[in-house]
Formats: structure tokens, C-alpha cells, sequence
């Protein structure tokens, strides 16, 4: 089996769709650890920090942002062809993001409210991750992407390992810092139990309540949480906000969220996320964000 | 104190408090000790008596805890909070070894454990045996968990009986608490105006003489043990922990498992929160060109998605009722079989820390309840918690009267070190399979026994568990399937290129059994890897053995191993040797169908024979059924476990299985040893 992934110079780009930026900022903040990946990789297109623009192909493309306009959807499907390897980061473009809470609403309504002449704005009717329109080969979740998280990800790239991504939930990350848990100490609604590791627990560190932007642990018992909530005294109206947030749209959140506005009790389901993995390397297993790697033989 | 009428009881004034803090903490001690933080009270350093929680006390339930305000002083006027000691006897993340490649030479340097003195103010009865279930977990067993080792022979402790109690205590029910009876250096029981004290150390005793304490009166001494005892009045004993063992383990199809994975959150706070958890995963970190890697060992748990899962995605505990069946089966039962003591303390955390308000005692009562006639006890109850002195011996593999009994796996150094071997030669298999030939092995690798398994890893990777496919006075042969990228890795390496291992680990095939009786050996695909050194063993003493049968299965010609030893085995004349694959072409000459097909419907009576079964789990139940159908004893059909391994050593909690710690309890075992654990799912 070939390993080619240990000499070569990777061609990196940064694509961003319907996003703030936030997390490609992530990557220009990796600072030292940035200049170190300098030496062994190729930046050629990162907006946010790079003048000049290129093209394709790349050997790591890196997606922020949600898919919101047909022209959008359009040039997923180009960036999809010209990457090797292609892995979304951040909220947006792994669940629809923030964005995504207009899918519960009617868009023409609010296009026509908001703009003088709604008839230039071109959106599509739902804000979506880019897995629901081509194939990913990996994913960082988070609102922004954890740093330590997206060095891992190149480091392992490079490397031709798995990237070592912590699968559980925001609480192992809670108890490894030893902060206290906000819902058994202050009945805090706090989403940790049903959200995704990796961002390193920090908003109950500072006594605030996860709102979830990492997107829902597999498996995530929501309907256990929502109960547990209720019995603390919440209105549903008041739980349904809590799961209206960056990753509202993610499937296990989506039949929970009751976002402010809406107009609809369940957005429009799009196509299951793609999911799929490719083998961007010929001899190496499929790069995924999660799961086990070897076992006994 | 109850129990002390021997020893001099010592009061200690509140106002001289500090005296004591700092007493523990001269010779540049750690202190670690009780304080408020964030709502709660929580075990962090103590510089001085200040930051004790003086009139704080906490209200418990389940999914509920709340810090209150006491009416008077007391320093230790709360029960037990999110905090466990083992978060400083077995920190969240400790270094384990440092891997590193220069060429194709690769080194590898264990973590040296550091041994900073530590001293623990306010153990209390509960933890206190809790540090002692810890103690035979990851110390006293045939391997220890060198840093915890160090950080328990380090660590000063300091105990408090408890003269309050919450809702979610049941120390009485496992006989863990409200007393301090033993394994503390210094006691401590509260009273209004100051503490009583005694030692049961000379550490403890050194730290009283500098103390200014009087003796306690016979009236002090009496207050403090109606306080205590009242505590244990309050509690009674609200699980029934005679025969619960054995309950639950009737129970383990109890529709109680998918009740309460429905309000199971598999957050893994209960695991995190509890005092003698123990499972970790090793992690890698590594720089850009994988040439310099450290490897950390982190908490880990039962109930995180990746726990037991194998090569090829395959989980054993796939469904939230699994994980939490394994979780609480082990903390009263099993546990019971592996270390002679219940897993849990009664401290009550995992009930008050689970954010849905999951309560241990009442799913025990659910799913195993005490039958109808017990009569449930309700006075005072001694102290039970060590239910045997030591785990029950297990069953040997070879029987009594086998020449040279096995020594015990130990590994050089502690058993967890990396030693470097070099590949020699590489022999592919089949598209995704290839054995490596390592030379400048360590003699103790070397003298493994057919049947056991080495990690193996390559710096920067993580380490995967390899059965060893052949054994020579020089070489030894490691049979890799490129699974995932650790396994890639290992199959991309050509000759010269070194690997780290470590082991020979786990029970091997028990070959002095099969002594003087027929052999059966069944492979199915890379199964047939950890068999070929029993082969080879078998076939060099052949006079030792009745007949030899031989069946192996691959799914397909070319997935078909070792070609070589296949014709050599074909063609003599003192074994009887068929093969089969379960698909073909028209290229394939040879029988064609599952394994089984190959001895199913053979003239010869298996009542004596001794059979040696690896494969796929599904494959190996089927060859099972039928050598017993042919008349097999259960105690003869050995067949060898897959599940998840991290550490090898019985340490991680990865791979067990029921009673068994995969890695070192086997992976061979019989299937009267396995009883109905083998094949059952979600175990």
C-alpha cells in the first residue's frame, strides 16, 4: 500500500460559501502551527488572507459556508471535481448554519419585507451543507471550527493517519476540565449531553449553557434531554429555541427547533446528507472525522 | 469512631485548623482538598483553612445538586461533589511514551510517572474504598498502571467520617461508608467545636505529633459516633446488594435495558463522575512528518460511540441498551468476578451528576429486584464491601498434570514498554494482506506462545493488536490486513523498517490440552493467521497427537493465505487437510462452501478430540454448533474472541466481554468458559 501522502506538497484551497468567515480566520490564527503547514503545503486560494486568486485542482479543499443560491449550488459541483479531497468546516457548511432557521420560514415574505426590489436577490428557497450536494470527504463541525481540531486534521493529512477527532459529547470534554455541570448544579439548559465533542467545552467553562454549534453526538437522545427540560419547568416553545441555533438544521435537531418567526413546523427536508466518503487516496482507507481506525486482526 | 478503642483519639480545636493544612502540605506537599467553585464544592488545591467550605453544605437528588448554606460552621458539613480523588490518582490525561522515526530506525521512550506528593484532605468512607477498587484495577493485577502507581504510593490521605448524608447516598449498601474503618493515614470526625483525630500511619502519626491537640474525651468520642451512626440510621439500606450479582446477570434480556436507554442520554457523565471508572483510550499526537509522536492515555468510557468498535466499523455495544447493560452489569457483577469487589462505592455521584436523573438503585431494582420473600434488612449492617479477598481463580487453560505450565505474560520492563524489531522480508498474501518477517526481536517477544498477540505500532500511529502468525528462534511473523490506516501503514513498510512492540500478550492456545488427543483446526479467512504457530507446534510434535484434522476457509480464492504451508499441508500424509472457499470462478478447482461443509457430514467421532476454532464471530458459532453436534466437550472447543483493544493488558476496559478482559483473560477461550456470552449480542 502506497503512501503518498507523507512526501508530496499538498495543493490546499479555502472555499467559502454562505458563511461570516469565521472559521477560515480560524485557520489563518493556527499562527506558528500555520508557518510550520507552510512548509509543507501549497495555500493557493484563501481569500481571507491570500491576494492573488487560483484555480483548481487541489489536493485539500477546504468548504465554509452553507449553499443559499443556485449559483452557489452550481459551483459546489465544480470545487467538488477539481478537489481530491474535499472536507466542509464549520456549522454552516457541515449543517446549513445560523442561516439555515430561515428553512422554517417563507422567503419570499421576508425577501419582500427586507428589500426595496426583492427581484435581484437570488437565494434558494432553503440554506444547506454542502454534504446534501456533493460528496465530503471529511468534516470539522463547530461555530467557529476548533483550532486544535483543524492542525489535527492537516497533520493527519500529511501524515496518512486518521485524524484523532475526541466522538463523544461535550460533557467528557466538561469533566476532563473538571467544570461543574450546569444542568444538575443550576438547572442551565444546556445542550452538552446531545452536542458533539470537540470544541473542548468552553462556554460551560465560562457558566454558560452549550447551545450546540458543534451539531448533535451520534447517537443524540434529544427527546431524553427535552423531557428533562420540561420537567425543570420549560415551555416547549422555550425548548424548541434552544435547538434553534447554529445547527438547527442538522437532522437530530431539526424536528426539535422552534426557531422565532417560523412559519412552518418542519422545514422542507432536503436529500440525506450525501455522507459518502471517498477514497481521495488510492491505498488508504477512507478519511473519516470519526470512528475507530484498527482492531485486532 | 467506632472501633478505635485502641488507638489515642486526638481533638483538634477548629480555631487551630491551619495547623493541620499546614502540616500536610510542609515538604512542598500537594494539598488537595475541598472548596467552592462554580456552585459547587469541588477538590482543588488548598493553600490554607480559609478556603475550606466552612458552612456550606449540598442538597442532592437525582439530576440535582445544589450548594446551600449550612447554620453553623462546619468545615465538612456536605457530602460528595462532581469532583473524584481519581481525578489526582488518574488524572484525565497522562503521557504514556514518546515514538520517534529517524530513518528507518525507530525508537520509542516510556513517560517517567511524576511523582509530585500529594496529600487528600476530607476522604471520605465511600472514596476511601473506592481509591482501594482502583487500587486493584490498575495496581495490584499481573499488570500495573505505572503512573497511577506512582501518584497512589505518593498521595497522604486524610479521611472524614461523615455526620451528613444525601439523598443519593447508599454507602450503607455496599458497606463503604458513613465509618472510616481502614487505609487512611489520618482520621477525621466533626464537631461543633473542632475535630477528633487519629492516626493509622506513621506519616499520620508524624503530622499529629506537630499538631496542638489534647486527647479527646470519652463524651467527644461518644458524640462523634452518634453522629455517625445516625447518618447510617438515616440511610438504611436501600439496595439489596445479597445475590445482586447473580441477579443481574439472570436478567441481561430484561425489557428494563430498553427502558432506560430511552432516557439514557450515552453522555458518559455517570462513568466520568464515578470514582472508580477506569477506561482510557491512548491517543497520538504527532508532528507534520509523523516522525515524532507522543501518546497519551485520556479518559475514555463504555458509553462513547467508538468504545468497542473494530476493525472494519463493527461494534459490539451498537445500541444505547448495550452500553448501559455494560455499565451497570460490570459495576455490580462482573466486577465482582474480575477483582472480587462490587465497581461501586454507593457515593451516589452518577445519580446526582446524570443530566436526565438516571438513579442506579432504581434501575437495580427494576431490572434485578430482590425476590418477593427477602425480607428486606433494615438495622445496622457491618461493613461488606470486600466480598472476596482476592478475584476467584479462573479455570486453567492446560489442565494440572500438563508439563511445563505456562509462566504468567510478563513482558519486559512493565509490561508496557515499546521495544523496536526490524521488518526482514514481506510476503503479500492476498490484495489487502501481507506478512511481515520481523528480526531483532526481544527475546521475551520471541518466546511467545502460539495463539498470542503483539501491538504493534509505527510512530505517529496508533498501536493495533497483531496475532502472531509464525514463530521462529529468530523471526517472528506478523499477518496484516490493511483494515485502516494504522494497518496501512504497517503493510506500506519494506525490509529494514522498524516497528515497536510490545507483549507476547494474552492466554495462547492451550496446546498441553490437546496432548494424547485428536486435533481439530478450523480457520476462516485471516483467522487462520493466529492458528499457523499451533499448526507448525502441532506438526513438529506430532507424535503427541492423536489425529490432526485441518479445515480452512477463505471467502474466495484469492483471499486464500499462506499458499506455501497450504500445499506442504495438502500433501502429508499424517494430516487430514481440506479447504474450501465460499465463492469461486471457474478457475477454481477446489470444494466451495462454508467451512463447516468440510466436517459436517465426516465419518470421524469428535467425543475425545480437542478443537482450536478462529475466524469471524458468525463463522466461528457455526463451526462451534457443529464440532458440538460431533460430540466435542464445551471444554475443548477453544475458540479466540475479537474486541476492541487498546492497552493489552487488562488496564483500558476496551475489550471486555461479561466477565473477561479479552486481551489478557484470552482472546482463547473455551466455550464452557465463554458460556452464553459467546454469540450474544450487545456484549
Amino acid at each position: 500500500m502506497g503512501r503518498p501522502t507523507t512526501a508530496a506538497r499538498l495543493r490546499v484551497g479555502v472555499a467559502r460559501f454562505t458563511s461570516c468567515g469565521g472559521c477560515q480566520l480560524t485557520l489563518a490564527g493556527l499562527h506558528e502551527a500555520l508557518l510550520a503547514v507552510a512548509d509543507r503545503v501549497d495555500i493557493v486560494e484563501f481569500a481571507e488572507v491570500l491576494s492573488p486568486r487560483s484555480s483548481g485542482p487541489y489536493d485539500l479543499l477546504l468548504v465554509e459556508g452553507s449553499v443559499s443560491t443556485p449559483d452557489q449550488a452550481r459551483r459546489i459541483s465544480e470545487l467538488r471535481r477539481q478537489a481530491r479531497l474535499l472536507v466542509t468546516i464549520g456549522a454552516c457548511a457541515t449543517t446549513g448554519g445560523i442561516q439555515a432557521l430561515r428553512n422554517w420560514s417563507d422567503g419570499d415574505a421576508w425577501r419582500a419585507a427586507v428589500y426595496p426590489q426583492p427581484q435581484f436577490i437570488h437565494a434558494l428557497r432553503t440554506s444547506t451543507p454542502i454534504s446534501e450536494h456533493v460528496t465530503v470527504d471529511a468534516l470539522l463541525r463547530g461555530c467557529p471550527i476548533d483550532p486544535g481540531q483543524l492542525a489535527e486534521l492537516v497533520t493527519a493529512l500529511l501524515v496518512g493517519r486518521r485524524a484523532q477527532l475526541l466522538d463523544a459529547t461535550v460533557c467528557m470534554e466538561c469533566k476532563a476540565r473538571g467544570t461543574v455541570c450546569l444542568i444538575s448544579s443550576q438547572g442551565a439548559p444546556c445542550l452538552g449531553p446531545v452536542t458533539k465533542s470537540g470544541c473542548g467545552a468552553i462556554c460551560p467553562a465560562f457558566g454558560r449553557a452549550c447551545y450546540g454549534c458543534f451539531g448533535p453526538a451520534h447517537p443524540a437522545n434529544v427527546e431524553a434531554l427535552k423531557a428533562q427540560f420540561a420537567d425543570q419547568g420549560r415551555s416547549d416553545e422555550e425548548i424548541g429555541r434552544l435547538f434553534a441555533g447554529f445547527t438547527a438544521n442538522a437532522p437530530a435537531f431539526r424536528a426539535n427547533a422552534r426557531p422565532p418567526l417560523a412559519v412552518l413546523d418542519q422545514p422542507p427536508v432536503g436529500p440525506e446528507p450525501a455522507a459518502r466518503i471517498s477514497h481521495g487516496f488510492p491505498g488508504v482507507p477512507p478519511l473519516t472525522a470519526s470512528g475507530d481506525d484498527d482492531a485486532r486482526q | 469512631m467506632p472501633g478505635t478503642a485502641e488507638a489515642t483519639v486526638s481533638f483538634l480545636a477548629r480555631a487551630d485548623l491551619d495547623e493541620l493544612i499546614q502540616a500536610l502540605r510542609a515538604g512542598g506537599r500537594r494539598l488537595i482538598g475541598p472548596t467552592v467553585s462554580d456552585g459547587a464544592i469541588v477538590y482543588d488545591e488548598i493553600q490554607q483553612a480559609a478556603e475550606l467550605p466552612h458552612g456550606w453544605g449540598d442538597e442532592q437528588g437525582p439530576g440535582h445538586y445544589r450548594l446551600t448554606r449550612r447554620d453553623d460552621e462546619r468545615t465538612f458539613g456536605f457530602v460528595v461533589g462532581p469532583t473524584s480523588w481519581k481525578r489526582f490518582t488518574f488524572p484525565p490525561t497522562v503521557p504514556l511514551w514518546r515514538a520517534r522515526r529517524d530513518g528507518t530506525e525507530v525508537s520509542f521512550e516510556s513517560a517517567e510517572p511524576e511523582p509530585a506528593p500529594l496529600a487528600f484532605l476530607g476522604v471520605r468512607g465511600c472514596e476511601l474504598a473506592a481509591l482501594g477498587v482502583q487500587d486493584r484495577v490498575l495496581r495490584d493485577g499481573p499488570f500495573a498502571d505505572a503512573d497511577f502507581r506512582a501518584r497512589r504510593a505518593n498521595a497522604l490521605i486524610v479521611a472524614v467520617e461523615c455526620t451528613t448524608s444525601a439523598s443519593t447516598c447508599f454507602c450503607t449498601s455496599m458497606g463503604t461508608g458513613p465509618e472510616v474503618r481502614a487505609g487512611y493515614d489520618l482520621r477525621l470526625t466533626e464537631l461543633d467545636e473542632g475535630f477528633l483525630l487519629d492516626a493509622a500511619s506513621d506519616a499520620g502519626t508524624a503530622i499529629l505529633q506537630r499538631l496542638p491537640v489534647r486527647a479527646a474525651t470519652d463524651a467527644e468520642q461518644a458524640r462523634a459516633s452518634t453522629a455517625v451512626a445516625a447518618v447510617r440510621e438515616e440511610l438504611g439500606d436501600p439496595v439489596m446488594t445479597d445475590g445482586l450479582r447473580d441477579r443481574l446477570l439472570a436478567n441481561l434480556d430484561s425489557p428494563g435495558w430498553a427502558s432506560v436507554a430511552e432516557r439514557c442520554l450515552t453522555c458518559a457523565n455517570c462513568t466520568l463522575v464515578c470514582p472508580t471508572c477506569f477506561c482510557t483510550s491512548v491517543g497520538q499526537a504527532s508532528d507534520l512528518d509523523g516522525l515524532d509522536s507522543t501518546a497519551e492515555r485520556h479518559w475514555d468510557s463504555c458509553f462513547t460511540p467508538g468504545f468497542a468498535r473494530v476493525a472494519g466499523g463493527g461494534d459490539f455495544r451498537a445500541r444505547p441498551q448495550d452500553r448501559y447493560r455494560q455499565w451497570l452489569t460490570h459495576k455490580f457483577a462482573t466486577w465482582v468476578d474480575q477483582f472480587g469487589t462490587f465497581g461501586c462505592v454507593g457515593c451516589g455521584r452518577c445519580i446526582a451528576w446524570c443530566p436526565v436523573g438516571i438513579d442506579v438503585r432504581q434501575e437495580l431494582a427494576a431490572i434485578a429486584p430482590p425476590p418477593e420473600s427477602a425480607a428486606r434488612s433494615t438495622g445496622v449492617r457491618e461493613a461488606r464491601f470486600v466480598v472476596r479477598a482476592t478475584a476467584p481463580a479462573r479455570e486453567p487453560l492446560v489442565q494440572a498434570q500438563a508439563s511445563p505450565a505456562p509462566a504468567p505474560v510478563a513482558p519486559a520492563g512493565t509490561g508496557l514498554d515499546f521495544l523496536p524489531a526490524v521488518v526482514r522480508s514481506c510476503f503479500p498474501e492476498t490484495a489487502d494482506t501481507l506478512t511481515l518477517v520481523l528480526g531483532d526481536v526481544d527475546p521475551v517477544i520471541l518466546a511467545a506462545r502460539p495463539g498470542q498477540f503483539v501491538m504493534v505500532e509505527r510512530p505517529a500511529f496508533p498501536a493495533v493488536p497483531i496475532s502472531i502468525s509464525r514463530l521462529s528462534e529468530v523471526h517472528l511473523d506478523l499477518t496484516i490486513r490493511a483494515a485502516g490506516f494504522a494497518t496501512a501503514e504497517l503493510t506500506g513498510l519494506g525490509p529494514g523498517e522498524g516497528v515497536g512492540l510490545r507483549g507476547p500478550l494474552g492466554r495462547g492456545w492451550p496446546i498441553e490440552a490437546a496432548v494424547g488427543r485428536d486435533v481439530v483446526i478450523v480457520a476462516g479467512g485471516i483467522g487462520l493467521a493466529p492458528l499457523r504457530p499451533l499448526v507448525d507446534r502441532v506438526l513438529s510434535e506430532r507424535e503427541r497427537f492423536g489425529a490432526v484434522r485441518l479445515y480452512v476457509g477463505a471467502r474466495t480464492p484469492r483471499d486464500r493465505l499462506f499458499g506455501l504451508d497450504i500445499s506442504e499441508w495438502g500433501t502429508r500424509d499424517d494430516v487430514e487437510f481440506a479447504e474450501t472457499v465460499d465463492r469461486a470462478g471457474a478457475e477454481w478447482l477446489g470444494r466451495v462452501g462454508v467451512v463447516t461443509h468440510l466436517f459436517d457430514t465426516a465419518e470421524w467421532d469428535g467425543s475425545q478430540a480437542v478443537a482450536f476454532v478462529c475466524g469471524p464471530e458468525r463463522m466461528m458459532q457455526a463451526a462451534a454448533a457443529t464440532l458440538l453436534a460431533r460430540g466435542l466437550a464445551p471444554e475443548r472447543v477453544y475458540v479466540t474472541m475479537e474486541r476492541h483493544m487498546e492497552c493489552g493488558v487488562g488496564l483500558c476496559g476496551h475489550c471486555q466481554l461479561g466477565g473477561f478482559f479479552v486481551c489478557k483473560d484470552g482472546p482463547v477461550f473455551s466455550l464452557a468458559e465463554l458460556g452464553d456470552a459467546f454469540g450474544r449480542e450487545g456484549l
